[in-house]
């Protein structure tokens, strides 16, 4: 019974980090780079939903109304005053320092006027929880569940089924390519980045309502959203949502078998060795050699 | 032949071909004499210039494998951080009988442990991972460490960390001879590799690695060498970083700015090149030492903001401008 609890806390809990990790699979597809400040803004929206439920009293999540628009737009704004110039250089390091500069500059001042002292949302569901077969399901797990799984078919449509995400898939295959078909590279780049960020504000909703928060844990989260971009395969939105459920699950299991503090390194480890082994990701098909 | 010695010495600094290494000996004597001028225990610019020759020895280690083996480590703060906790282990459990506190045994082995641990992780991460997925992969050594450091409760102090008797500190000076010494033999040591048959090697790997090998270069073991030497230069920097502040713990050492710092040293001042982290290192430095003084919370703002707009506007680096404004003429 305990390995089937500790089993769905890792799957509830999983489909957060696979929300991230699907944004940052977004961004790593057309712009070749980890977003490193993803886990950051994630925090920053946790921090929206925050301040719209205390001081407006805006359930979070009626909140996801209005942190989504803001995000898609912080995210294409971001793309185009920020990672614009850098994104047409060969040299990817640039690009990546300047996400590490985003994200040293929001969570400082995020300390700064927020402080340190961890938050949370308390709403009157917050300690509501689901019994089935004598499984504890907190409801608001249940929900940061539902959301992945819809926000993960939104983007997996959109990809598919929509022509500019044609071009974003077509951009991530091969740039140069894309280019000389006619598609503006920095359009992608900006709806890559809109829907990267936008995907940080909603698992900012869903990371809110659930945990307590403070501005340090945001590069941890990004973190750990690489590690399930690289257990899914990177350029697969199901697969990088299936990698957060596989990550959840190990370090679920990981605390409950090993102790809590391992976890963290167990989960590195499993990293580092589908790294090594199947760099392509456990539900990537192998790569063909070039 | 009266001025023998004097008048070859001038007419080898007049020669333009050795401009370099006078500007370089120059430079050297100047910092060799900068303490004889100053109040060395009190005055912020030996805090300063330590903390600069410290940074110098970081980018060193992270240019050496990524611009010149074109590998992007993510995992030097694993290795700085290992150096320094081979020193305190060393000295506190009394391992090596020797002086401990600037005793260049315990410096060298703080070297050398964080560079075969490079070369264990280095071989199975080089033979089978290139660009992106090497770098994500070096990115969770030094997490692993973090746990692994905190956990072993018993040897490494927990989350508390080490502490080393500090009553063996009495001045100043050794700590910034030594910085300065380890800043050129640091940079010395990337000089003259990149001019052997290694940094020739190397060169051909981060071009194209393909070609490499097929003109019978052993592109792993060149690969899994940058990377040991990358980590030997961090885990000496940490090393005297942990002697300095005698508390050696996850969060100063292993902290994730060790891993940045570097790269954005050698991209400040321009990476792939000898002197470029050199430059970065200064430029850094003066960054966030004074911002730290001047502007205490809000500094971390301004550095944010600042690494943005070089970024943005000058992704070459410092070296980069000049060669900007040469092409202009």
């Amino acid at each position: 019974m305990h390995f089937i609890q500790a089993l769905v806390n890792g799957i509830l809990f999983g489909t957060t980090y696979g929300i991230a990790a699907i944004g940052l699979s977004l961004i790593f597809g057309t712009m070749r780079i980890i977003f490193l400040a993803q886990g950051t803004f994630i925090v920053f929206f946790a921090y929206v939903v925050y301040f719209l439920f205390t001081l407006l009293g805006i359930d979070p999540y009626i909140a996801l109304v209005i942190v989504i628009p803001i995000a898609l737009l912080l995210g294409w704004l971001m793309y185009y005053s920020i990672f614009k110039e850098a994104a047409a250089l060969e040299d990817r390091n640039i690009s990546l320092l300047l996400a590490v500069g985003l994200m040293y500059l929001v969570e400082n001042i995020m300390l700064v006027a927020w402080t340190a002292d961890p938050r949370s949302i308390v709403t009157p569901y917050t300690g509501l929880v689901f019994r089935p077969f004598e499984i504890v399901i907190p409801f608001t797990k249940l929900i940061a569940l539902i959301i992945a799984l819809v926000s993960t078919a939104g983007v997996y449509f959109f990809l598919k089924k929509t022509l500019i995400g044609t071009a974003v898939r077509a951009a991530s295959e091969d740039m140069v390519s894309t280019t000389l078909m006619g598609i503006n590279p920095n359009f992608v780049n900006a709806v890559a980045f809109a829907i990267g960020i936008g995907l940080a504000g909603i698992s900012g909703v869903a990371f809110a309502s659930i945990f307590p928060f403070d501005p340090g844990y945001g590069f941890t989260f990004a973190i750990k959203a690489l590690i399930a971009l690289a257990l899914g395969g990177i350029g697969n939105v199901a697969g990088a949502l299936l990698g957060g459920i596989l990550l959840g699950v190990i370090e679920s299991l990981a605390s409950f078998y090993v102790g809590g503090g391992w976890a963290d390194a167990i989960s590195y480890g499993v990293f580092i060795l589908v790294l090594s082994l199947r760099p392509q990701g456990i539900t990537g098909k192998a790569l063909k050699k070039a | 032949m009266k001025y023998g010695i004097c008048s070859r010495v001038f007419a080898y600094i007049k020669d333009k071909r050795h401009a370099n290494v006078t500007v370089t000996a120059l430079v050297v004597f100047v910092l060799a004499i900068i303490p004889l001028f100053m109040n060395v225990e009190r005055s912020y610019w030996i805090y300063f210039l330590f903390l600069f020759f410290i940074n110098i020895v970081i980018a060193q280690g992270w240019n050496f494998v990524a611009g010149y083996a074109g590998q992007i480590s993510l995992g030097q703060n694993a290795f700085f951080g290992l150096g320094a906790y081979t020193t305190a282990l060393i000295w506190i459990h009394d391992i090596t009988k020797t002086g401990y506190y600037f005793d260049p045994v315990v410096m060298l082995l703080s070297g050398l442990v964080p560079a075969i641990l490079a070369i264990i992780i280095g071989i199975p991460l080089l033979s089978r991972l290139r660009g992106d997925y090497f770098s994500f992969g070096t990115l969770g050594v030094g997490q692993i460490l973090i746990v692994v450091f905190i956990k072993l409760r018993h040897i490494t102090g927990g989350a508390d960390g080490i502490h080393v008797p500090s009553e063996v500190y009495s001045s100043m000076a050794p700590y910034y001879y030594t910085g300065l010494l380890l800043a050129l033999f640091a940079t010395g040591l990337v000089y003259f590799l990149i001019r052997s048959k290694i940094g020739l090697a190397l060169r051909a790997v981060r071009e194209d690695e393909m070609s490499a090998a097929s003109h019978g270069v052993f592109v792993l073991q060149y690969k899994v060498l940058a990377f040991a030497i990358g980590a030997f230069l961090a885990g000496m920097a940490g090393s005297l970083y942990g002697i300095y502040i005698f508390h050696i713990n996850p969060d100063s050492v292993l902290n994730m700015n060790w891993l940045f710092y570097p790269i954005l040293i050698c991209v400040l001042g321009g990476t792939g090149t000898i002197i470029g982290p050199v430059i970065g290192a200064l430029f850094f430095t003066a960054l966030f030492s004074l911002g730290d003084q001047y502007f205490s919370i809000y500094h971390p703002i301004i550095s944010g903001v600042l690494i943005i707009l070089v970024m943005k506007f000058m992704p070459s680096g410092i070296i980069g401008l000049r060669d900007r404004f040469s092409r202009q003429k």
